[in-house]
């Protein structure tokens, strides 16, 4: 070590000739929080081009002018600037930047520090992120970035779906995720407390690095690495309980009966007889508990000299709120790094992570269909069967649960890796070659046991039966699937100061993607034995085979990419910032005429205030403007190789007792099919003031994806069409605000709203098409200068209240009182099709959130809100119709005569014209949701010292506690998945409410 | 600093040369990807022997067998809305079905959509199978082959505008494959004007290159029988009594088709592909596939009970008027009608109390098969779209129609072969039908072809070719208007997408 040291010291003595009446400057550069020392803090001699480095050791040496100055920097520090002052040693300690200026951020292949990026990104820190108790990192950014959509699943273990700045594809707007370099699709495997930032880059010149990938933004994700210079044993942990704060209003037995009764009257049909149908039964509440939520954490890091460590182990436990589901979640994580000498470093990380999921045999709908008027269970293995208006459609829910419980055991494992080498070389010069690959084993067995014995309740004439299906014999299923991915990225960086005011970094690199899977699945069924209810016995070589033969399945898929890139930036003094990237593309989704392109941006900035008329403005410390234009592409969620569709074998040909295979084309490629398009623009403003207390960042976006690649059904077609679809914008604005601040010694705060507006609309639907594109039946629709999958309906002004309202009033032919009237948008006195208009988007226009932070001497409050406006929900679960299934609340102010009301139709289900797609059928999407409130107490380091413990915070939280919406279904968030036929909630999942409480060591 | 920079650099070198060379190399290869365990059009190995296009019409075949052409809303259709059938299963239950039954049927109706659908994915099935022959990459192809296999699908092609015609009456007609402009699939309708001669010219293609009959294996493909029996139906429907006689004749002298499967036996398990089948959709089941190769079609009528009784949902229940349409004694009543607390023709007692006083009979299935395939719901049960009966009887309307001395004569015959079935050997029950008036024997054609074929299929679309479906159906109480409700609505879903270029029926 010492003889390196020499050798730099001559190295640099070396370079320094020329100032030989200049003194030689000697000290050590360390982090002002912890010490730790810090290297390769750059110094320079204010004016000049001289400088140097700190080593291994945080030492540096310089030769400068006696009475000269020092600029000490380091990225995500404060920079310094000392004077020598004849001193010959001086040591210094570095601030980390508080005000997130100097903070560094990751962007695509590299780092930059946030004061020079160009583009709109937003970092979340890591320990922003592992307060939440959320098994899945992604639900942790909901309300916290302006700009980011999240819709959470209350699905255990199930990942949410994120929009980054609006809906940029009729097909997959979901962004990608680079956790430490490897591109992901889903993010599952990632330990929340495991991570030390979140990066969203939005806008397309942050994303065009990532070329065809980056088209819907791209997440950054970077995993915790060891402290410098310590030992340290860190422990997270927290527990709670989940329950579902309001369950769907459906009415309860005395309701079901009178509705039933008034609508078997209306229809001129004989009552049903209730006499055996007493019972009283919340179908939900037997459905839905309330679950336990854990998640723990430790970390153990050290790092030495030459080489960091850390392990990080991590299991947390969601059980599910409806009944026997739940989600184990078991990740660990080695991360190596060695520093083999000053120029070279070598490191290694691997990740594994295993879960164990138990879904829910039940259809949440089933539930709410099924008749409160039915008793659940005679014995362990009797139940009663619903009643025959609803029997052959709706089961009992609870039997379902109890006969399925533990009869589907889903594993997976998952072991994501990386090794990389980082070579320094001609001082400018940095070569990083990193190989990745993420391997994922998943495999289920399942049971299907014996049935229970149902209890048919007489009606009428009809005497009590008990019946067994003595049909259902045993089977087991078995399915393995197995994935890989293969990733290398090659880069080298030159990155230079030319006289001091010069600074230029420029990439290139190259990088290739292999992802590939298999998958084998079969059932088999034994018709002669009966295999027990044990596990052990569910594998398919337990049914002789001797049996009828077996459902069995197998697959497999390939695609590949790969691409170079290049980037430069440059700034000058640190003032004009320009940025610019290039990338090519090659894909094996597409043909190989239309395999290959080249994507790019350009961003500009400029730092008002290092401007020298800015010196007179005092309270403002920071101003910048920003600038972006970028054009990317986008081939996300579609399948391997687009262009040659498989085929459909799904289907057989019958004669006699003869089967015969038959194949149709899954769909019809359009011979020039190709990526989607993404154009943006983004302006942004961002300022620091008042001594660094307020912040603001403002954002203006104009993008536009053109060609969207979209599965059109095609009129009278049997087959879709895969083709490129017209031209989509987003325009919008974001706004993030923060104040934080001190009131007297021992108070502090910060609030920081963020506020996004999105405009979304359908700028042409292509030349081609000279058709409708629908979706949920025609309820949301896809036309020019509208809003991607807007409603489209009737609009409900009342209820036919007599035949002198039908007189009046425009109606239908077949209008009766007691149904809807809509009203008559193009005035010709009747209701036609032609009186459906728009309705309302189900994309939110504005999405908003605020975080409020409060600390008093070791207390510390957390409160953050978040929500949306401007969106509409499809009560689509009300339309239902195929049998006679329980009813909402709503129904209960059914219309039953003149002056009765004036919103609810009469109780028929035969009139068609009430189920029309119309405003009735639509709420408001608005809500508003109390995301976090948490209190914490932080010990105070003497009395923690004398225990050995470094920190210790003790936390009780609530999360999602109360929204405030108008919607009636569990959770306003309908599911905006499918973007043609987007906002329709048909059963959505309930988000639970979560108390937590938690525990935070450092030792 | 010299000694480690020249390593570096050195290792930088060979690095970035490792990197050109690797990146050179793989390119091409790399990107190439083959779809993993999936055939494409191009590389599906069918076994030669069976015909070089099977594949591809056994596509078509399925589309037959499926639930939006011959099972839920094919019913409602052809027998709820007609005076045989009442809609079934719970007062509440099937708000669509009971539009057709009471003949309000909106133009957002469920049914019709499907309809539509199901009958386009037939006609653009049948239309791929003709494509592939127009461009088959294989020059060595034998010329008969093809033939054949063009005649199979352009037979599927015109029952699905059969249908459509007489369901909906102005369809657009697409006769070939959408390659690409997505534009191209979006016409307008055509009326039975057009739809009539095409439907005619790919049936008489189809009868002039079929075969009569097929090897065991192939059991119920199509056969030229089949194409005349339809065809017959097709001029009948027209009015081309002559034509309508001609092809009727040329099936009953074809030799294959007889009436000896007795009127008990032809809707059993045991009646499947008989003498009596021209035209009958294959569905089949086994304890290891109950459902997947069969139809629901006796699913949806099946008796809906409880337990053991609980063979299917319900729908389609023969009406008060079809009960009072028969003669004494005909033994073809009970074959039709099953009677909550009746007796099944398996001789099993059906309990009383069920939700609806009758069930279909004829879809009725064999206790026996349903322990053996483990499964109470019929799947496995053909549905019998062309009868030989029902060829014989539109023999003997055309025949009458076409009218003289020889011709009437020839009628009787026909229609009293159809009686003498029915009476099964009792010479006390359904005496020959003896009368040369025209119209005494066009009644008495009508009310056999009502009870022979009491709940297959016909009775609505006969109603409205005899110009008397106002009438009998006003006489069931319900509202049919004239000029109305002979066709469904154009569904609205179907409008909306062709953003208008499809107009809707008259009086929707």
């Amino acid at each position: 070590m010492k003889r390196k040291s020499l050798l730099v010291f001559l190295c640099l003595f070396s370079l320094s000739y020329a100032f030989a009446q200049d003194i030689t400057v000697r000290g050590k550069v360390t982090d002002a929080q912890n010490s730790e020392t810090l290297i390769g803090v750059s110094i320079l001699v204010k004016g000049t081009n001289t400088g140097t480095q700190t080593d291994m050791n945080g030492d540096y040496s310089i030769n400068a002018p006696t009475g000269g100055t020092l600029v000490f920097s380091y990225l995500g520090f404060i920079s310094q600037e000392i004077a020598v002052n004849g001193r010959t040693t001086i040591n210094v300690q570095l601030a980390v930047s508080a005000q997130s200026l100097e903070q560094v951020v990751v962007v695509g292949y590299g780092t930059q520090r946030k004061r020079d990026l160009t583009g709109s990104i937003t970092s979340v820190k890591g320990t922003d992120i592992e307060k939440s108790p959320n098994t899945n990192p992604v639900s942790s950014l909901q309300g916290k970035v302006a700009g980011l959509t999240v819709v959470n699943s209350g699905t255990p273990g199930a990942a949410p779906t994120i929009r980054i700045r609006g809906v940029n594809s009729t097909n997959s707007a979901n962004p990608i995720f680079v956790v430490d370099g490897v591109i992901q699709t889903n993010i599952d495997y990632v330990n929340p407390a495991d991570i030390e930032s979140m990066e969203v880059l939005k806008d397309p010149s942050s994303t065009a690095i990532f070329g065809i990938q980056g088209g819907n933004g791209v997440i950054v994700v970077t995993t915790k690495r060891a402290a410098k210079g310590e030992t340290r044993i860190s422990f997270q942990s927290n527990t709670g309980i989940q329950n579902v704060p309001n369950q769907i209003d459906v009415v309860d037995a005395d309701g079901f009966r009178k509705l039933y009764t008034a609508q078997l009257a209306n229809l001129g049909a004989a009552p049903f007889d209730f006499t055996n149908y007493t019972a009283n039964t919340d179908w939900q509440d037997l459905v839905l508990r309330s679950a336990v939520i854990t998640n723990n954490n430790l970390s153990i890091s050290n790092s030495g000299e030459k080489s960091t460590t850390l392990v990080n182990l991590g299991y947390s436990n969601q059980n599910g709120v409806l009944k026997n589901s739940g989600f184990q979640k078991y990740t660990a994580r080695l991360n190596e790094e060695i520093r083999i000498n000053r120029n070279l470093k070598i490191g290694a990380d691997l990740t594994g992570f295993h879960y164990i999921s138990n879904p829910a045999d039940v259809n949440l709908n089933n539930v709410l269909w099924a008749a409160p008027v039915v008793p659940v269970q005679f014995d362990a293995s009797t139940y009663y069967s619903m009643p025959s208006f609803q029997r052959a459609q709706v089961g009992n829910a609870i039997a379902n649960l109890n006969r399925t419980d533990g009869t589907s055991l889903n594993k997976g494992y998952r072991a994501i890796g990386n090794i990389f080498g980082e070579l320094t070389f001609l001082k400018q010069f940095k070569a990083r070659s990193a190989f990745y690959t993420d391997l994922g084993f998943n495999g289920s067995r399942s049971y299907n046991p014996l049935p229970f014995s149902f209890i048919n309740l007489g009606e009428g004439t009809i005497p009590t039966t008990t019946t067994f299906d003595n049909t259902v014999k045993t089977s087991v299923s078995q399915n393995q699937q197995e994935f890989r991915k293969f990733q290398q990225d090659h880069t080298i960086t030159y990155d230079t100061t030319f006289n001091n005011i010069h600074k230029f970094t420029a990439l290139g690199g190259f990088t290739s993607l292999y992802e590939g899977n298999t998958s084998l699945s079969g059932s088999r069924r034994d018709t002669s034995l009966n295999i027990p209810n044990d596990p052990d016995f569910w594998y398919l070589g337990i049914v002789n085979n001797s049996n009828p033969a077996a459902s069995v399945g197998g697959g497999g898929g390939e695609s590949a990419q790969m691409s170079y890139f290049g980037r430069i930036n440059y700034a000058f003094r640190d003032r004009y910032l320009v940025n610019m990237t290039v990338r090519r593309d090659g894909i094996s989704k597409f043909a190989p005429e239309n395999r290959w392109g080249t994507f790019g941006s350009i961003g500009l900035g400029w730092v008002i205030s290092d401007e020298g008329f800015f010196d007179n403005v005092k309270k403002v410390d920071f101003l910048k403007l920003r600038s972006a234009w970028g054009t990317l592409g986008n081939a996300q969620g579609f399948g391997n190789n687009l262009y040659l569709p498989g085929l459909n074998t799904s289907v057989v040909g019958v004669f006699g007792n003869n089967v015969y295979p038959s194949v149709i084309p899954a769909y019809i490629p359009d011979p020039n099919l190709h990526w989607e398009v993404i154009r943006g623009f983004d302006v942004g403003l961002e300022m620091k003031a008042f001594d660094y207390r307020f912040s603001a960042d403002v954002a203006l976006y104009d993008r536009t994806t053109r060609d969207i690649i979209t599965s059109v059904d095609l009129p009278n077609q049997p087959l879709n069409l895969l083709t490129n679809l017209g031209t989509i914008s987003n325009r919008g604005i974001e706004v993030s605000l923060g104040w934080n601040d001190k009131i007297g010694e021992n108070f502090t705060y910060s609030i920081s709203p963020n506020f996004s507006y999105n405009q979304n609309k359908v700028e042409s639907i292509g030349d081609n098409f000279n058709f409708q594109l629908t979706g949920n039946g025609g309820a949301n629709r896809t036309v020019s200068g509208g809003s991607i999958g807007y409603f489209y309906g009737y609009k409900q002004v009342g209820v036919y209240q007599s035949t002198a309202d039908l007189d009046k009033m425009p109606g239908f032919a077949n209008s009766l009182p007691g149904d809807i009237a809509y009203e008559d948008i193009d005035g010709n006195g009747v209701i036609t099709p032609a009186d459906r208009t728009n309705l309302g988007s189900p994309f939110p226009d504005f999405n908003y959130g605020i975080n409020l932070t409060l600390g008093y001497k070791n207390f510390d409050a957390i409160l953050e809100g978040q929500g949306v406006a401007g969106n509409y929900v499809y009560t689509q679960r009300r339309t239902q119709n195929f049998a006679v299934l329980n009813y909402e609340s709503n129904r209960l102010n059914a219309w039953t005569g003149p002056g009765t009301n004036n919103v609810e139709p009469v109780l028929d289900n035969t009139r068609g014209n009430n189920f029309l797609f119309s405003s009735y059928f639509l709420e408001p999407g608005d809500y508003f949701r109390l995301r976090t409130v948490q209190l914490g107490y932080t010990f105070g380091k003497p009395m923690l010292a004398k225990a050995g413990i470094k920190g210790l915070r003790l936390f009780l939280s609530g999360q999602n506690i109360h929204t405030f919406s108008k919607t009636t279904g569990y959770t306003p968030e309908a599911p905006l998945g499918n973007i043609l036929g987007a906002g329709a909630d048909n059963g959505v999942y309930p988000v639970p409410a979560v108390y937590t409480f938690g525990i935070n060591a450092t030792f | 600093m010299t000694l480690i920079n020249k390593r570096t650099r050195n290792c930088g070198l060979m690095l970035a040369l490792t990197l050109v060379f690797v990146m050179s190399a793989c390119q091409k290869d790399f990107l190439d990807r083959k779809a993993q365990g999936a055939y494409d059009q191009n590389n599906y190995p069918y076994p030669g022997g069976s015909g070089p296009y099977d594949e591809f019409i056994n596509g078509a075949y399925a589309s037959l067998r499926s639930y939006d052409v011959t099972v839920m809303p094919f019913v409602a259709a052809v027998s709820i809305r007609s005076d045989d059938a009442d809609k079934g299963s719970t007062p509440a239950d099937g708000p669509d079905a009971l539009q057709m039954d009471n003949l309000n049927v909106l133009p957002s109706n469920g049914m019709t959509n499907v309809l539509w659908l199901g009958h386009f994915d037939l006609v653009g099935k049948s239309n791929y199978v003709i494509d592939r022959i127009k461009n088959d990459p294989n020059p060595l192809t034998p010329a008969n082959l093809k033939v054949e296999a063009e005649a199979q699908a352009r037979f599927l092609r015109a029952y699905a505008y059969f249908m459509m015609v007489r369901l909906f009456g102005r369809v657009p007609l697409i006769d070939k494959v959408t390659t690409g402009a997505a534009s191209e699939s979006n016409i307008p309708q055509s009326g039975p004007a057009q739809l009539y001669p095409f439907i005619e010219a790919d049936l008489q293609f189809a009868a002039a290159n079929l075969p009569m009959s097929y090897d065991a294996k192939f059991v119920g493909k199509i056969t030229s029988g089949a194409a005349n029996g339809l065809l017959a139906k097709v001029y009948l429907t027209q009015k081309k009594y002559a034509a309508a006689m001609a092809a009727a004749n040329s099936v009953m002298t074809s030799g294959q088709y007889n009436l000896s499967v007795p009127y008990s036996t032809v809707f059993n398990e045991e009646g499947e592909n008989s003498r009596e089948s021209v035209f009958e959709v294959q569905a089949t089941a086994d304890a290891a596939n109950p459902t997947a190769f069969g139809s629901q079609h006796a699913n949806v009528q099946g008796v809906r009970g409880t337990g053991a009784w609980d063979l299917g949902w319900g729908f389609n229940v023969p009406s008060t008027s079809l009960e009072a349409a028969y003669e004494a004694n005909d033994p073809r009543k009970a074959r039709t009608i099953l009677y909550t607390g009746g007796t099944t023709l398996f001789g099993e007692a059906v309990p009383s109390g069920l939700p609806n006083p009758r069930y279909n009979h004829k879809v009725y299935t064999n206790p026996a098969r349903r322990a053996s395939v483990g499964n109470r719901f019929g799947w496995w049960m053909n549905v019998r779209l062309l009868r030989y009966a029902d060829v014989v009887l539109m023999y003997a309307e055309a025949a009458n129609e076409v009218g003289g001395a020889a011709n009437t004569t020839n009628a009787l015959t026909a229609l009293n072969s159809i009686r003498a079935r029915a009476r099964g050997g009792n010479p006390a029950i359904l005496p020959n039908v003896v009368t040369a008036d025209q119209e005494t024997l066009r009644q008495a054609i009508r009310r056999e072809r009502r009870v022979e074929m009491g709940m297959e299929y016909d009775r609505f679309f006969d109603l409205v070719r005899w110009g008397i479906a106002a009438q009998e159906l006003q006489n069931q109480g319900k509202n049919f208007v004239a000029g109305k409700h002979e066709l469904l609505p154009i569904p609205q879903t179907q409008i909306d997408l062709s953003k208008g270029t499809l107009t809707q029926n008259p009086g929707y």
